[in-house]
């Protein structure tokens, strides 16, 4: 349903599709002036930043994991979602992931089609690396779905603006995950720093283990403690703000 | 000209209110705008740092033109606030009748009925401050010449946005439902791709950012011309003659679209997000 509401609600989607590949093109030329001839920076060479920057945006829904818990805040509809026999959170998950999968085939798909044109190599680094992807992903999705419900529920129970925070989180946290910049390229040991937080089990740990510049072993547990840490902590801001959400109508 | 400055005292005056009468919402505002707008160059700001420089820009040459794009947006947001710059909203929403029934020219009310000078100020602290820092770092002229082509190539990339917004926020008076978010798409798309050096990509890619998709006006090829960066002299006019020619483009084509306005009116009306 939400898939084919996105195309026929509003055809500014292609839009979107436009600035996605433009991005796309100027971070890959970017990447190249900076690392041509340069050899391995912290690990990374330019072909595996090339690969790194490419899925990060053939994955960048799952990477960033939006919803629109903020919309239902914002236009009061969250008192009525209550009332349906499906988990509040398996409601907005649903929906998303069937904006993300449009989005996939309509997006994703050609772009990675079209890795060879932009003379980027789009495969994982090995078969084990690809196996491990899945899992970090899914892992990773658990994790940014986690720390969406969380951020909602506090922009309610201390009453800030949903669309404020909406807005903040999406620009600090594509810093903070690695899906523009890879973690390990940024300077004065941020990078060290921000591979500790949660927003780095959503995008940098998939990515790094896709293109082999990250030790599985060590990411996925990592992200598996962050996604057992958040979940109880989200519900628990829900269970917090829930009469606030519904009696504020949006 | 007096007109216009004392609407510009009255809207101030109420923007000042606006963020005193709950300092708390109006900090948030405030600290949030700042931190959206300071996130949009951080990538670049840090890759900047990271490696001294993107291509035959230096670091402090990078954080001019970032500086220069922050800046730019800034007073986009001060001068054009409460949707005028995100102009399809007022048309799709049928907030547009609001301007036509006052007793004031349309232009004059969108050029001033969106001053939010210091709820965008953050936006605006933040691009100076980048600016003062690389313009101490750089041989900046310290001529009258120099800094009255940087006016005026700041304001070209001001009207190169707006205009831009403008032209594709038209078509909300042809299509209200369909393109009521379609100046907010434009904005984003022109937003998300300031902050790129564009030298060394695809030519294709290049001309598109400078053409169908001015994004390359906003930051990069002015800067590129005032602090010579590559190319003659004289490439400092080709921002302003940017704008001229976009600006006359939107004009026609928001004309255009008034006329439909008067035949038709406004099929719905939502008074959602009007001066809220």
């Amino acid at each position: 349903m939400t898939a084919t509401g996105a195309v026929g609600d509003s055809p500014l989607f292609l839009l979107d599709y436009l600035l996605r590949f433009a991005r796309v093109a100027l971070m890959l030329s970017i990447w190249r002036t900076l690392l041509a001839g340069r050899g391995a920076v912290s690990g990374m060479t330019l072909s595996t930043v090339l690969t790194y920057a490419l899925i990060a945006e053939v994955f960048a829904d799952l990477l960033a994991c939006r919803t629109n818990v903020e919309g239902a805040f914002w236009d009061g509809s969250i008192g009525s979602r209550f009332l349906r026999p499906v988990g509040i959170f398996a409601q907005f998950a649903a929906e998303a992931g069937g904006r993300w999968g449009l989005n996939f085939l309509l997006f994703s798909v050609p772009l990675l089609a079209a890795a060879p044109l932009l003379g980027v190599n789009p495969l994982p680094a090995g078969p084990a690396a690809a196996v491990w992807f899945v899992l970090s992903l899914l892992l990773g999705v658990s994790v940014g779905l986690a720390i969406e419900f969380s951020f909602g529920a506090l922009a309610v129970l201390f009453q800030l603006n949903v669309y404020a925070i909406n807005r903040v989180r999406e620009a600090v946290g594509a810093l903070l995950s690695g899906a523009v910049i890879p973690l390990t390229l940024l300077p004065w040991g941020l990078g060290i720093v921000f591979d500790w937080l949660p927003f780095a089990s959503v995008a940098s740990a998939p990515l790094r283990i896709y293109t082999a510049t990250g030790n599985p072993l060590r990411l996925v547990p990592l992200q598996l403690l962050w996604s057992l840490l958040l979940w109880p902590v989200a519900r628990r801001l829900w269970r917090a703000s829930q009469e606030r959400m519904v009696v504020y109508g949006g | 000209m007096a007109s216009i400055f004392r609407l510009w005292g009255l809207y101030a005056r109420m923007d000042l209110l606006w963020m005193v009468r709950n300092p708390r919402i109006g900090l948030m505002w405030y600290v949030c705008d700042a931190l959206v707008n300071v996130s949009a160059i951080a990538g670049m700001l840090l890759l900047a740092e990271r490696f001294a420089g993107v291509g035959r820009w230096s670091r402090p040459q990078l954080i001019f033109m970032l500086g220069y794009a922050t800046l730019t947006s800034g007073i986009v947001e001060s001068m054009f606030g409460y949707n005028v710059a995100y102009i399809s909203r007022r048309l799709g929403r049928g907030q547009f009748d609001h301007v036509l029934i006052q007793p004031r020219p349309v232009w004059l009310t969108l050029l001033t009925e969106g001053f939010i000078p210091f709820s965008a100020s953050g936006t605006l602290v933040a691009g100076g401050a980048l600016l003062v820092w690389a313009g101490a770092r750089l041989a900046v002229p310290a001529s009258g010449g120099w800094w009255g082509l940087f006016v005026l190539n700041l304001l070209a990339s001001v009207v190169v946005m707006v205009s831009f917004a403008f032209l594709w926020g038209s078509l909300a008076f042809w299509a209200p439902r369909a393109a009521e978010e379609v100046s907010g798409s434009a904005l984003h798309l022109l937003e998300r791709l300031k902050s790129f050096p564009l030298d060394g990509i695809a030519p294709a890619l290049a001309g598109g950012l400078l053409t169908l998709v001015p994004a390359g006006f906003i930051a990069w090829y002015p800067c590129r011309s005032l602090l010579g960066v590559g190319r003659p002299a004289w490439h400092v006019a080709v921002t302003p003659l940017a704008a001229l020619s976009l600006s006359a483009l939107a004009t026609v084509a928001f004309r255009l679209g008034m006329r439909q306005h008067a035949r038709t009116g406004s099929q719905r009306y939502s008074g959602f997000a009007h001066r809220a």
